[in-house]
């Protein structure tokens, strides 16, 4: 299923979207099969599926431990497009959004990269570490393979930036509601309000709202200020890595979680659409 | 070429979060740096708190070792011990005319950290250093003068405990303050303008190594030496030279124990082109794109990427990647103390040992430069160990 087909049917149900985001391979590749299965059977509307990278410059400790943990279990790229695969294979039809720094597309070549992921059934990729100014190769190798490139927005964003960013969004925009990196947080910042209002003043393509959302409110915050979604990782992590013996134990906990946050979308949704002064 | 890149190196591989900010860095730094008043305050601190010009010495002892005029470039006499001085005043002052109230770096041999906090203390601005558990636990005496100095000294205890995972730190810091803070960026890597910055800053020793050589010698030198991993005082001192094809340039890298795998920090010889920490550059890597810590008993070259200047004079040939050993260097360390009553850094005791196992690359009549980067003081636990058991 393609994002946009996705979103339309969220619309038509009149929901916001949910995205859960794993590092694939934490503690091993069983429990993230499980995982993913657990999150997508209890609300989740895309899986934003990381590939480890030993140098996560733009998560926070709970994701870089995942990703310590993960690669010194041996996980490679290449056992992350077989996870992929196998997930297809199982009958998981939910949009898949790979995560990735950098430099693992760029040693295995960006268009084989792309056309790897893409032939396994990925849609989209995030590249955290990859402003818009460095991006016209994954853009236009994203063209080739008909796999969408999706761009982060933050508050210090400034506004021709915005435009720049807002104009070239494919899929969806990715706004970082906080000036920090990837973590559950107690409460949501107000910029991330501002934020997506920002945004909307420049594009239709929607736009889903991550960093530091980890609880119900926290969704519906975001979304009933006009964000399509939100995008929630750490918290997920923060569950089982309380238990790495046996995580597969703490899936009813992020069964729980998921079906929290969801619910918050599509409270926030309905919210929205119930505001007056929305248009 | 373009902006920010040498040759297809460098670039800004950051966060979105981070882009803002680093466009407001270089906007500063063409708009104060070459204002006359900014000069004068730079040059002013340079002579009068740092002691430059440092001196170019004739070190004739060892010259009869190495069988040619061997000059070293006293950077171990800038205060603080080590070339890094030069570039933490330069973006101290560039900080304080930002606005910023506060500094934040990181530090693997403590070097950088500690110029960091005298610069900031002179600009009246606040400093957090972070720096590895395992850097802190081998260069303590500098982890105490820092303290002493009034910074404040975060531990890093992520991956391996090391420079690498410092510099990642301290972006991601960086990310959740950068309104008030400003990423004193130790050497010539990281997202532009960081690497063209910290040259610029640091290319006072190449200017100085000119004139001086000009008036002891009457003519420029066959070759200059230096040590790195990031390459911020090489770049220092090759600047002036780079246009002189007749010079020749050594790059001399942490070859570690030895260049088998896992053993080393010799990037140029065991790493490929790759993105790490905001710049595309040389960095020692697995085939799938992983970073690979580095290994070598001098903390401050123990770094898996060359900055993207460094690794683009390499490439081209400009500039002669070499390395040398952990056990050469102990022993360069040696050379130095009982030919000229010098203890060098280990660092800067890498290019020693390249010149004292290299000798048939220079002429008898030939002048040669080494960049003396540092003291050793802050080795000496380290070295006497080595030398005599604990």
């Amino acid at each position: 299923m393609d994002l946009e087909e996705k979103f339309w049917e969220l619309r038509e149900r009149r929901e916001g979207a949910h995205m859960p985001h794993v590092y694939y391979g934490d503690p091993n590749e069983e429990f993230s099969l499980k995982l993913i299965r657990t999150l997508v059977e209890n609300g989740a509307d895309f899986i934003e599926f990381g590939f480890p990278f030993s140098d996560p410059t733009a998560d926070g400790p709970t994701f870089q431990a995942a990703c310590e943990r993960a690669l010194k279990k041996g996980m490679t790229p290449a056992k992350c497009i077989q996870g992929i695969k196998k997930l297809r294979r199982s009958g998981l039809e939910v949009p898949l959004v790979v995560t990735t720094y950098y430099n693992i597309p760029y040693v295995t070549g960006i268009g084989t990269f792309l056309s790897e992921i893409k032939k396994v059934g990925a849609q989209a990729i995030i590249v955290p570490d990859l402003p818009v100014e460095e991006a016209d190769v994954l853009l236009n190798e994203g063209k080739k393979w008909g796999v969408h490139v999706i761009f982060q927005a933050a508050p210090t964003t400034t506004e021709d930036r915005l435009k720049k960013i807002a104009g070239i969004a494919s899929g969806f925009l990715y706004v970082i509601g906080v000036e920090g990196v990837t973590g559950a947080r107690e409460s949501l910042a107000d910029s991330t309000l501002k934020l997506v209002n920002r945004v909307r003043k420049y594009t239709d393509v929607p736009v889903l709202a991550g960093f530091g959302i980890s609880r119900r409110e926290h969704a519906a915050a975001v979304v009933s200020a006009g964000a399509d979604g939100a995008i929630a990782g750490s918290a997920y992590a923060e569950i089982y890595e309380k238990n790495l013996k046996n995580p597969e134990e703490t899936l009813p906990e992020i069964a729980q979680l998921v079906k929290q946050i969801k619910r918050g979308c599509v409270e926030g949704y309905r919210q929205r659409l119930g505001n007056p002064y929305d248009h | 070429m373009k902006k920010g890149r040498f040759g297809k190196y460098g670039g800004q591989y950051v966060n979105e979060n981070l882009i803002p900010v680093l466009i407001e860095l270089e906007e500063a730094f063409e708009r104060y740096y070459p204002t006359p008043e900014f000069q004068e305050e730079f040059k002013g601190l340079l002579r009068d708190y740092g002691g430059r010009p440092t001196p170019l010495y004739y070190a004739k002892n060892f010259s009869k070792l190495v069988k040619c005029k061997v000059y070293l470039k006293r950077e171990d006499l800038l205060c603080g011990g080590s070339h890094k001085l030069n570039n933490a005043l330069g973006q101290a002052l560039l900080a304080k005319k930002m606005g910023k109230s506060r500094l934040i770096t990181e530090t693997a041999a403590g070097q950088h950290g500690l110029a960091t906090v005298m610069a900031g203390n002179i600009c009246g601005l606040e400093t957090e250093i972070f720096m590895g558990v395992k850097d802190m636990e081998r260069q303590a005496s500098n982890v105490k003068r820092m303290k002493l100095l009034g910074a404040k000294v975060t531990p890093v205890k992520s991956g391996t405990g090391v420079l690498k995972d410092t510099v990642s730190d301290t972006l991601r810091e960086w990310t959740t303050c950068s309104r008030t803070t400003y990423y004193l960026m130790g050497s010539t890597v990281g997202p532009h303008p960081f690497p063209e910055i910290v040259a610029t800053f640091q290319s006072v020793i190449g200017m100085e190594i000119k004139e001086q050589i000009l008036e002891k010698e009457g003519r420029l030198p066959d070759a200059i030496l230096a040590c790195g991993s990031g390459g911020s005082n090489a770049l220092g001192a090759f600047r002036s030279f780079i246009d002189n094809k007749g010079i020749r340039l050594y790059f001399v890298e942490g070859g570690g124990e030895s260049l088998s795998a896992d053993n080393s920090a010799a990037a140029f010889q065991l790493g490929k082109p790759g993105i790490l920490q905001g710049a595309l550059m040389q960095v020692l890597q697995d085939e799938h794109g992983q970073i690979k810590p580095s290994k070598t008993r001098a903390a401050g070259l123990n770094y898996p990427g060359r900055g993207p200047e460094i690794s683009y004079l390499c490439e081209i040939g400009r500039v002669k990647a070499c390395y040398a050993f952990d056990e050469e260097v102990f022993e360069a360390v040696k050379v130095m103390c009982r030919t000229e009553g010098l203890i060098p850094a280990l660092e800067t005791a890498h290019v020693i040992a390249y010149v004292l196992n290299h000798k048939e690359e220079f002429d008898k009549d030939e002048v040669i430069v080494l960049n003396y980067s540092g003291r050793g003081d802050k080795d000496l636990e380290t070295i006497t160990r080595y030398f005599y058991g604990s």
